[in-house]
């Protein structure tokens, strides 16, 4: 590949709205500069990876995520504070227990139907996932061949940009979960998070009561 | 004044979840008796406090004390002979949804650290001034968009329903004389040959009675035809009428 793409590629992230998948920064190679330039899935994630790595040298504050299938630029956590005053976006509230809890059942199992997502949680779910379904973050994916053919659920992309994510096997295997609730560095990253959600919360001028319950839940 | 602290559950699931987990109790050998009065005990509380207790809390009550009689009778077997465990079905819900449990909090972590990263193309000022090109339109469309339309629209435009009654005019006394003039030239016509012309259910029915009524005067006879679900019609001579 001539080290020209780097560039293009550079430019056509940098310009799309959202996510660029690798086949679509292809596609429009390849029709301005004829059919013999074939850029590969490969060659864009490495072009992808130099340039990152250029932008650490820089120490510039954004680099380009692989996220719901494509490419683009974000800033870095650090500078949360300050783009977040900006944005309307992500200051909109957080998503409840319950409804984290359905999203879980969803994304190991999906496709799955509304009785089988209530059997695993025990509680009626029709408002959580008519919820998630409004969110977009989760879609109709088709009927179950069943008695009563039941609707079936799955997450969107929409999901996988919530929760910056490539691709839906990118999510932590189930099975590894008690190796990681029992990791050292996992356990100070997470209370790390925490504190970091009673500030954000702090911010936004809510009361301390609700802090302290905050708190304790995490306990 | 009092100051109560209930801490929200989730469901029956995850009260029984934090009772094993307060009291370190053995998942996979839960006592039974302890945790369905603890259980009974929270839901009087839910009761006192005016909450109102959702059917699956009550559903599970059903279930333990199910379960609690069991435990004191003697237990079933499987067909291996072994033993069944009235507890069993309840401990692999349990440890089901504690495992998805467990995932929600990894995407706690997920979602409080992608709330920190920010997407270019997040601002509303990058929204495009232009009028909207179709294809932009139909980008995130799922079936469900549709279907939330579909319903939005059914439900602004109700229409007023307008009934059409179409009066048919066909008399059994006109049946009868059609089905007579069929058999000018044959002795034998099927019933379906009769009615294939027939577009309005009325019309067929008619000629059914009118059939009947033929039988009834002794003018034609019925028998079963070759052709599966059909039958013949055969003119009663006058001759044997007599």
């Amino acid at each position: 590949m001539d080290k020209i793409y780097n560039s293009v590629i550079e430019a056509l992230i940098f310009a799309s709205d959202d996510p660029i998948t690798a086949s679509e920064i292809a596609i429009a190679i390849k029709n301005i500069d004829g059919d013999d330039i074939i850029i590969s899935p490969d060659e864009v994630e490495n072009c992808i990876n130099e340039l990152n790595q250029r932008y650490e040298e820089l120490d510039l504050p954004f680099s380009i995520s692989k996220i719901a299938g494509g490419f683009a630029y974000s800033t870095k956590p650090q500078y949360a504070k300050y783009v977040g005053y900006l944005s309307t976006e992500k200051s909109k509230r957080r998503l409840s227990q319950a409804a984290l809890e359905t999203l879980a059942i969803i994304a190991y199992k999906q496709p799955i139907t509304k009785p089988e997502i209530e059997s695993i949680r025990g509680v009626n779910s029709d408002y959580i996932i008519n919820m998630l379904l409004e969110k977009n973050l989760v879609t109709i994916s088709g009927r179950a061949e069943t008695i009563g053919r039941p609707l079936l659920y799955a997450t969107t992309d929409e999901f996988l940009k919530y929760f910056g994510l490539y691709k839906i096997t990118d999510l932590p295997k189930p099975r590894e979960i008690e190796e990681i609730m029992n990791d050292q560095d996992f356990i100070e990253q997470r209370q790390k998070i925490m504190m970091n959600l009673i500030e954000d919360d702090l911010a936004k001028g809510t009361n301390t009561e609700e802090d302290e319950n905050n708190e304790s839940e995490i306990e | 004044m009092y100051k109560i602290k209930l801490q929200q559950f989730e469901g029956p699931l995850d009260l029984l979840l934090f009772f094993i987990k307060r009291d370190e109790l053995n998942i996979y050998d839960i006592p039974i008796s302890r945790i369905t009065k603890e259980f009974m005990e929270y839901l009087n509380l839910m009761k006192m406090l005016d909450l109102e207790v959702a059917g699956d809390f009550i559903l599970m009550a059903t279930t333990l004390m199910q379960i609690k009689v069991r435990m004191l009778l003697p237990r079933e077997v499987n067909e291996k002979g072994e033993e069944i465990d009235p507890r069993a079905d309840l401990i692999k819900a349990l440890l089901e949804y504690k495992r998805y449990k467990e995932m929600s909090e990894e995407f706690l972590i997920m979602e409080a650290n992608q709330r920190r990263v920010f997407n270019r193309g997040n601002f509303e000022a990058d929204y495009k001034e232009a009028p909207p090109e179709y294809d932009v339109l139909l980008k995130n469309i799922s079936i469900y968009d549709l279907l939330k339309a579909f319903k939005k629209v059914l439900v602004e435009k109700p229409k007023p329903v307008v009934h059409e009654i179409k009066k048919i005019p066909v008399t059994i006394e006109q049946q009868i004389d059609f089905i007579l003039s069929l058999f000018e030239g044959r002795e034998e016509v099927p019933f379906l040959m009769i009615v294939q012309d027939m577009e309005e259910k009325i019309k067929i029915i008619i000629t059914f009675i009118a059939l009947l009524e033929l039988v009834k005067m002794n003018k034609i006879g019925l028998k079963e035809s070759e052709v599966f679900n059909d039958f013949v019609i055969y003119r009663v001579e006058d001759g044997q009428n007599l």
